[in-house]
This record gives C-alpha cells, sequence and structure tokens, in this order.
C-alpha cells in the first residue's frame, strides 16, 4: 500500500534538476553559518555588552531576531527544500512541477525572503513577535514563495493515488499547506488584534512554526532516510499514520503553553497544558517505531545520513517530553522565562531538526551524481555536532534552574545576572564545536570525491 | 475522495486549534476588558507611540517581559498581576517570553527620566553589573541630550502600568466586581496587591525601615559599594562616577557628608524620592549594613573638614529668617513647604555636609532641587555663619532632638 523509498527508485528520467539540490543544499549551509554567527555574537555580547560597541546594526536585538529568523528560513528552510527535490520524485515516480518555478523559487526564498529579512531586521524595520520578526514586506514574499512550494512540490502526489502515499509524502503534504495557513495568522493578526488576544494568536503562531512547518519536515526526512539505507521497510505503517494524523491533531492545540499563568482564560490555558501533555505520548509513538525501524543498525551507524537522523529521532523524544513536562503548571511556573526555554528551543531547532535537515543533505548528496561527498568530512560535522549541543543544552538548562531558584527566593534581579554569567561563557564556548561541525558539513558537501569515483570504489570493495 | 476526507480532516484540525485557542479566548478577553477596564481609557500620544515602535525594533521585549504573570514570585517582584485591558493599545503586543533583564509592565514611575536616560545611553555606567546593551545611538553624544527617539522611548517606557495606576482605586474595586470571581484564587491574586507597583528599586519619601543587623560587614560593603553604587557616586564617593554627569541632582558626594546610621538605612531602604537614587528593599538586611558601614568609612576623610565649630548667632538669626520653612526649625527637614518640594530638604540632624560641600550648596544652589543659591540675598558673612550653624546641628547617631 504505501511505497517505501528506496535507493534504487530513481529513474534517471526523473532526475529533477540535481542543480536545484545542490543550490539548495550550498545555500542552507552558508546561510546557518552566517544565522549562527549572529547567535554567536549575540551570546558573546552577554559576556561583554560591549562588544560592537555602538553599531546599531549589531545591537543584540536585531541580532537576535535575524538569528532566529535564519536557522528558521534559510539554514533549515533551504536544507529541506534541497531534500524536498531529492524526494518527491522518489516518493511519487513523477518529477516535481518545474524546474523553471524551482530557479524562482530559489531566488525568491533567498534573495527576496532571506537578504531583505535579515537586512530589514538589523537596520530596525521589524515586528517583534516572536519567530515572525520579519516585517510584513517580507513576509508576504514567504507566503508567495509558500504558495509556489505547494505548486512545486503537490501536484505530484495528487497525481497518484492516496493509497500509494508513504507517511513522509503525508507529512510534506500537511507541512507545506498548514505552514501556508498558519504563517500569515501568525505574522497579520497580531498587527491586528491587540494585547492579550494578540498573544493568544502569537502563541499559536510560535508552536505552529515549530509543529506544522519545522517538524513535519523533519519528519519527513526521517522517515524516508531510514528505510532508505536500512534498505528495510519501516516498522509499523499504521503507527506511523497514527503519529502523523494525531501530530496535525495536537500540535496547533498547544499553542497558549507559551502563556500560562496570564490573563488569557484558563480554558485555553488548559487545552493547551493537556494538549501538550498528549502530545508527549503521541511522540513516544512516533519514536518508538522509528527507533524499532532501524533496530539492528545501531545507534551511531556508518552511513552518516542515517547516523544524523537517528540521533534527531532521539533528540525529538528528549525535547518533546521536555515539552510536555514545561506545560505543566508546577514546572512552568518555575522555569518559563529562563535560560531553560532558550535550552528546549536549541534542543528542538538545532538538535532535533537541524540533525534531521543534515542528515537529509547528506542522504540526498550521497546520491547525487554531480556532487563531491566526504563522508569523513560528514562524520566529524556528526560528533563535532553532538557535543556541542549536549554541552549546551544541558549548560543552559542548568542556567535556566539557578535563575529560577534565585527568582523565586527574592533575591536582588542582579543576581540572577550575575549568575548566569557563567553559564553564558559556557554556552558560547559550545559555539566551537558547534560552528567546527558546520564547517565540517560544508567540507563534506564540497569536497571529496564525486560520484563517479565514489560509484567505481563501491563497485571495486 | 480519500484526499478530500484527509483535507477536510486536517483544515478542520487547524480551524479547531484557532477557534479555541484564537477566536475564543479573544471573545473571552474582550468582554473581560470591556466589564474590566475603566470607561475611558487613556491612548498613548504619538510620541509615546513613536518610542513604542523604538522599543519593538530594538527587541527589548527579548530580555524584558510586559507580563506580569498571576504567580506569587512575579507578584512579590513586580506588582499585580497584568489583566486584559491593560494591554489594549499593544499593536502588536509584547509581553515577551524570556527575561533576562525584569518585567517592566509596571516600569512607568518606578525610575525618574534622568535615570533611564543615563541607564539607556550607558547601563554599565548605572548598573556596573548589567548586560544590557547600550543605547547610545539613541542619544547626541551624552546621557542629557537624548534624541527625538530616546526622548520618545523613555516617555514610552513612562507608560508602563501607568494606565492601572491612574484607574486606582476606583478601577480596581470595579474590575474586581465585574470580574465575578470571587472564588477563583488566581483571578483574585490580580486585585490582591496593596501597591500596584512592588518594584523594589522604586523611591518612595517615608517608608519603614527594617532594623538591621548591628554590625555591618565594611569590606564586602566596599565590594557591594563597587558593584552598586559606584557608577553613580563614583569609586571614592565624591559623587563623580561615570553616570553621574547626566543625573539631576548629581549624586552625593558620600565622602564629603557624615551621616548618621539610620540616615543611610533609610536612604537604601527607601530611596531618595524626586531622584535617581533608587531604593534597595531587594537587598538582604546584611548586605544594607555592609553598605551603610562602607558609605561611612567613606565619609571618615574628615581630616580635610574643618572640624564644626558651634554655630554661632549670626548663623541661627539668618537660618531663622531664611531656611526654616523648608529645612525646619530644628533642621530635621521638615519645614512647612517641605512636604511639597519634588525633593525632601536636608536633615541637618542626622547628615553633616563638609564644610565645603555646604558652602557650595549656598553660593551655587543644588542643580535639580529647589535649593537655590543665595548669593544675592545674603552676604559672605551671613553665609559663613549661617553654613557653620547648619553643620553643627548634627547629631550622629545619638537620639534625634538632643541639642
Ligand atoms: C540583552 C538583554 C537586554 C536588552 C536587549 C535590553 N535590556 Fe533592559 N535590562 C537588561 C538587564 C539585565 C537589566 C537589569 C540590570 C540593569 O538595570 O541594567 C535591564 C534593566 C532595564 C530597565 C530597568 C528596570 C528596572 O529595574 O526598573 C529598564 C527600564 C530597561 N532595562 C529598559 C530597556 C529598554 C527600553 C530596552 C530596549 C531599548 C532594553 N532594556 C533592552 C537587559 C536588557
Ligand atoms: C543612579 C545613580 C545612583 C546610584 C546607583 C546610587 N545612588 Fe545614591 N544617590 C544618587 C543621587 C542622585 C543622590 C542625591 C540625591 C539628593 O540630591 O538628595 C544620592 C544620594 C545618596 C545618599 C545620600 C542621601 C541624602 O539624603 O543625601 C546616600 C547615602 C547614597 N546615595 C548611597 C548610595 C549607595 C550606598 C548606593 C549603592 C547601593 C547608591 N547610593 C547608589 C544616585 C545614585
Ligand atoms: C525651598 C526650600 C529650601 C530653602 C528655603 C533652603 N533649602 Fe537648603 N536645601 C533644600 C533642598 C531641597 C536641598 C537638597 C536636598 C538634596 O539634595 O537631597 C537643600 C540642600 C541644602 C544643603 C546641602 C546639604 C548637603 O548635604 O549637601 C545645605 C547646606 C542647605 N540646603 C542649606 C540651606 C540654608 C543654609 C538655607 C537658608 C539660607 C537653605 N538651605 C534654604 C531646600 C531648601
Amino acid at each position: 500500500m504505501n511505497d517505501t523509498p528506496s535507493d534504487t527508485a530513481r529513474p534517471a528520467a526523473l532526475a529533477i534538476d540535481t542543480q536545484l539540490i545542490r543550490a539548495h543544499g550550498l545555500a542552507a549551509i552558508v546561510t546557518l553559518l552566517i544565522a549562527a554567527t549572529f547567535g554567536i555574537v549575540a551570546s558573546l555580547q552577554l559576556i561583554d555588552p560591549g562588544l560592537t560597541g555602538d553599531v546599531t546594526w549589531l545591537s543584540w536585538g536585531r541580532l537576535r531576531f535575524a538569528h532566529t529568523q535564519g536557522i528558521m528560513f534559510a539554514w533549515l528552510g533551504n536544507a529541506f527544500f534541497a531534500f524536498l527535490y531529492h524526494a518527491v520524485p522518489i516518493l511519487t515516480g513523477r518529477p516535481v512541477t518545474s524546474a523553471r518555478l524551482g530557479r524562482w523559487l530559489f531566488g525568491l526564498w533567498n534573495f527576496a525572503v532571506i537578504m531583505p529579512g535579515w537586512i530589514l531586521v538589523l537596520a530596525g524595520i521589524s515586528q517583534p513577535l516572536e519567530w515572525a520578526e520579519f516585517p510584513l514586506v517580507v513576509d508576504a514574499v514567504v507566503v508567495i514563495a509558500l504558495l509556489l512550494a505547494i505548486v512545486q512540490f503537490l501536484p505530484p502526489f495528487f497525481s497518484r493515488g492516496i493509497e500509494h502515499l508513504y507517511v513522509s509524502s503525508w507529512y510534506i503534504i500537511g507541512a507545506l499547506i498548514f505552514t501556508a495557513l498558519a504563517y500569515p495568522m501568525g505574522n497579520l493578526v497580531p498587527e491586528l488584534v491587540p494585547g492579550a488576544s494578540g498573544a493568544a494568536f502569537s502563541g499559536l503562531w510560535i508552536h505552529d512554526a515549530v509543529g506544522l512547518y519545522v517538524t513535519p519536515l523533519a519528519l519527513a526526512v526521517i522517515y524516508f532516510v531510514i528505510p532508505a539505507s536500512t534498505r528495510r521497510p519501516i516498522y509499523s505503517h499504521f503507527l506511523s499514520m497514527l503519529g502523523f494524523w494525531l501530530l496535525f491533531f495536537l500540535y496547533p492545540l498547544n499553542g497558549t503553553h507559551h502563556y500560562v499563568f496570564s490573563v488569557i482564560p484558563m480554558s485555553a490555558q488548559l487545552t493547551a497544558i493537556a494538549a501538550s501533555t498528549l502530545l508527549g505520548v503521541d511522540v513516544v509513538i512516533v519514536v518508538a517505531n522509528l527507533l524499532l525501524s532501524v533496530r539492528g543498525s545501531g545507534v551511531f551507524p556508518r552511513d552518516a545520513g542515517l547516523r544524523f537522523v537517528i540521533m534527531s529521532t532521539i533528540f525529538y523524544l528528549i525535547v518533546s517530553v521536555q515539552g510536555s513536562l514545561q506545560a505543566q503548571m508546577s514546572i512552568n511556573q518555575a522555569v518559563h522565562f529562563t535560560d531553560w526555554v532558550i535550552g528546549h528551543s536549541h534542543l528542538a531547532m538545532l538538535g532535533f531538526a537541524s540533525f534531521a535537515a543534515a542528515g537529509g543533505l547528506a542522504h540526498a548528496w550521497q546520491r547525487l551524481p554531480i556532487a563531491r561527498y566526504n563522508e569523513r568530512a560528514i562524520s566529524w560535522a556528526f560528533w563535532l555536532m553532538l557535543v556541542g549541543v549536549l554541552v549546551m543544552v544541558i549548560d543552559l538548562t542548568a542556567a535556566g534552574i539557578v535563575e529560577s531558584a534565585l527568582w523565586r527566593s527574592g533575591a536582588p534581579w542582579l543576581d540572577s545576572v550575575v549568575a548566569a554569567r557563567p553559564y553564558w561563557i559556557v554556552r558560547s564556548l559550545s559555539a566551537i564545536p558547534i560552528v567546527a561541525g558546520f564547517v565540517a558539513l560544508w567540507i563534506g558537501l564540497t569536497t571529496g570525491p564525486d560520484a563517479d569515483v565514489r560509484a567505481r570504489t563501491t563497485v571495486a570493495s | 475522495m480519500a484526499y478530500l476526507v484527509a483535507s477536510v480532516a486536517g483544515v478542520v484540525f487547524f480551524a479547531m486549534s484557532v477557534v479555541l485557542l484564537g477566536v475564543l479566548p479573544t471573545r473571552a478577553l474582550n468582554a473581560d476588558m470591556r466589564a474590566m477596564g475603566p470607561a475611558k481609557l487613556p491612548t498613548l500620544t504619538a510620541s509615546e507611540q513613536r518610542g513604542r515602535i523604538v522599543y519593538a525594533r530594538e527587541g527589548c521585549a527579548y530580555c524584558h517581559t510586559q507580563q506580569v504573570r498571576y504567580v506569587h514570585a512575579d507578584m512579590a517582584r513586580f506588582g499585580a498581576p497584568t489583566l486584559a485591558w491593560e494591554t489594549q493599545f499593544d499593536f502588536p503586543q509584547m509581553w515577551g517570553t524570556r527575561r533576562i533583564g525584569p518585567d517592566l509592565a509596571r516600569e512607568g514611575g518606578t525610575r525618574p527620566d534622568d535615570w533611564q536616560f543615563a541607564h539607556l545611553y550607558a547601563p554599565r555606567t548605572v548598573v556596573p553589573l548589567s548586560v544590557m546593551p547600550s543605547y547610545a545611538s539613541l542619544f547626541d553624544g551624552a546621557a542629557n541630550q537624548p534624541t527625538n527617539d530616546g526622548r520618545d522611548l523613555v516617555a514610552y517606557l513612562s507608560t508602563l502600568g501607568r494606565a492601572r495606576e491612574l484607574a486606582a482605586p476606583e478601577g480596581e474595586a470595579r474590575a474586581r466586581e465585574a470580574c465575578h470571581c470571587p472564588d477563583d484564587e488566581m483571578a483574585q491574586m490580580a486585585f490582591e496587591m496593596k501597591e500596584l507597583n512592588a518594584h523594589p528599586a522604586r523611591a518612595r519619601r517615608t517608608g519603614p525601615v527594617p532594623a538591621l543587623p548591628s554590625a555591618g560587614d565594611r569590606a564586602a560593603g566596599l565590594q557591594l559599594y563597587a558593584n552598586y553604587c559606584a557608577g553613580c557616586h563614583g569609586a571614592t564617593g565624591a559623587g563623580d562616577g561615570p553616570a553621574a554627569a547626566g543625573l539631576r541632582p548629581r549624586p552625593s558626594n558620600l565622602s564629603a557628608h557624615r551621616y548618621a546610621t539610620d540616615r543611610i538605612a533609610e536612604t537604601l531602604w527607601n530611596g531618595v524620592a524626586g531622584t535617581s537614587m533608587p531604593a534597595w528593599r531587594d537587598q538582604p538586611l546584611d548586605r544594607i549594613a555592609a553598605l551603610v558601614a562602607a558609605v561611612q568609612s567613606l565619609g571618615q576623610n574628615a581630616s580635610v573638614d574643618e572640624a564644626s565649630r558651634s554655630g554661632d548667632d549670626l548663623g541661627a538669626r539668618v537660618y531663622a529668617a531664611n531656611c526654616v520653612q523648608c529645612h525646619g526649625e530644628r533642621g530635621a527637614g521638615d519645614g512647612f513647604s517641605a512636604a511639597s518640594l519634588a525633593i525632601a530638604p536636608t536633615n541637618f540632624l542626622k547628615q553633616q555636609p563638609f564644610q565645603s560641600v555646604a558652602l557650595r550648596a549656598l553660593t551655587s544652589g543644588i542643580d535639580g532641587t529647589s535649593m537655590a543659591p543665595w548669593t544675592s540675598r545674603l552676604s559672605e558673612a551671613d553665609i559663613t555663619a549661617v553654613v557653620h550653624y547648619v553643620r553643627s546641628l548634627y547629631t550622629g547617631d545619638a537620639k534625634e532632638g538632643r541639642r
């Protein structure tokens, strides 16, 4: 019933413009380094606030906007697009709509969304809404780009019977459609609806950005790469689909958990808390299914693409269980507003999502006829990023606990700022392995033997 | 067909989330705001509105929340939990989800403008341990020369929490009644606060001062002084810290005063209302005691000060004729017009300026306060005499009133 992706299912006739895979893949890495740099400078400013002098463009708040928008749109967006160009033809047996449209989409995404978005927020034209900082002009282009992405990637699925849809396909369809729906809501409605109500809508979007855009696409990668690398079908198609539907049911209902103990009606808060709790259960189902599918491959298999997505799966479990706990009132009361939550979002975006994106890139790259691929560098990228994420998340979680204890003790506010400093230093240091890992990823995708050589050595061995 | 079912299911899920967590709460909140908010709500002026945009674009909301939650730790530190109607004009909302700095929902009326300007211009001159970014670009090269953006931003800060303060106490009573929530513990928390703004740094004219542990640790106090006070009062206490230039009145020269212990304790606990001198009610009492010891040690440089000889007749007469309405008959700072002054006149029983400081106060006045220069009204001899007189009033740590 479901067409599990396999390595062989890529008829030459479908070789959709591999240029697009390469272009999005490389754009992903270059913009990843830029977005990470914004984050690193912002983190260093917490250690030395005078670091960048009085250059308004590099002021902390603006860098903070550019950092998160960059990770979400530039790095993850490009990496997911690269993956879609690889995966959609294989999943559907049909080419994507148009290579020309692909070039437009690439140009629009990178040169009409990311570049101007960054320039404008750094210049001080932005909106102060989390995960929605690019100003409305850029948002309009984002919506156009999302619609174009729907036109580009979805028709191949629809021209095929639904019974052929593999779970990755479901996630791709869901992600593209619901991001296009949720995005305008999150970016526009708070401009029109004030205060507390605006916050309710912002909360929806904060969680939809993660739940309807990042998570489904990352899961699409994971569900795709695991069977394609292990050459075994996924453990249970039923569990896959159960997980899918529960996710799309529960994720959007999480939003208000960002505003627990606020004036937003208790019914909404409790709904969100309940949904957050159930979501943890859903993720356990999804992850169990995924891990059962890779049993026998080891936690750290040789194939770096597979290794990345397995680790991503594990991060997904941890971050989701943590999320369910954080939504509980007793824990939320303590850790909300602290660095704990910053640790949580890095576990989600850098651990879960970025590992999936990197795994998807590595997987696609190995199969690209024209690309170079350096296995050792990719392997290094994995270990460096792993060490970095673990250090950062453990460190920020501890910082959050300390801050929370000081806030509740009634100590002077500055005590919590001073106490956070050593943790902030460690957080900045964790950027060293992380960025080294990103650079290794870049090296891995730009050096090494090209496909012909790889094919020959495989045959020889 | 299957596609149709799936799409409908998906869209229904999404729509349900928007309805449950967006539309319905909005309706409930609108009803709340109508019922609980004051009939007429002051909107932001054009300048305040522009300041809001500066606040938005600089990402202040990513270090500062504007949302006091219904939890005790928040209320103890910041004040009454935020009600829906308070952010009724926030397009878009800036509630924030992270606190590196404190919540600002009740910032209006917490600190005077000169503190805000000095702090935005160069936060570490005012708060040496701060990590807040400097916003010098909102100034023309000095803390007391804000650009329009800088002025607008501080105007905006002064609006935070203002509507609620203005509406109180009738507003509180009305909201409580309209809330229909006598049994809802959480909702009731919004009305429990005696003061809407509980900020421990907000200066107040008077207030009970807790008893301090007797001997403060001077060495620890000097360290605290370097971390909290030196930015304004200067490393040696000479009132010449890096933030001092922008402040009106300027920070006191602590090394050229003698203060009674309880006077310092009172100043630290309550701040100096009307000036940038904050209160330090969030500091543990042993730290306050240590700071008191440190401040006293700064003023022990008595060798440079002329011993105060007892006031002569001329001094007493000049004082009685010119100074009593403010500084009070006995010099306790409690003259009949004292209460109407923004900044309280000096209490000479508890505070003894060095000769040079007192002389300068009379010849040049104290900028930023109602203490005007007296050179046009008093002769040099009068001034010298009255300076001696007011200095002779100091009783130190002895009981007030011993003369
Ligand atoms: C990097 C985080 C950060 C950013 C960005 C930031 N602040 Fe702060 N802010 C702090 C910290 C930490 C403190 C506490 C220490 C201090 O008073 O400087 C603080 C304190 C304050 C206070 C004093 C609060 C009180 O106790 O009464 C005000 C007012 C303030 N900030 C306003 C602003 C404004 C306005 C902006 C934007 C232009 C801003 N802050 C941006 C970190 C930040
Ligand atoms: C933001 C700047 C600022 C900071 C920080 C500050 N002060 Fe002050 N302080 C002032 C100003 C301004 C005055 C003068 C008020 C006046 O003219 O009455 C003052 C006055 C005083 C006085 C004299 C009170 C009086 O009635 O004349 C004492 C004592 C004092 N400060 C101690 C401290 C100590 C101790 C600290 C640190 C815990 C501190 N100050 C921190 C600005 C500051
Ligand atoms: C209009 C009210 C008013 C009158 C009249 C007045 N003062 Fe003052 N005086 C003040 C205020 C207010 C301060 C400033 C307190 C502060 O900065 O905290 C002050 C400060 C002083 C100081 C400085 C104290 C210090 O520790 O730095 C001296 C000395 C002083 N006054 C002496 C006099 C004398 C002498 C007269 C009469 C000739 C007089 N004042 C009349 C209001 C007045």
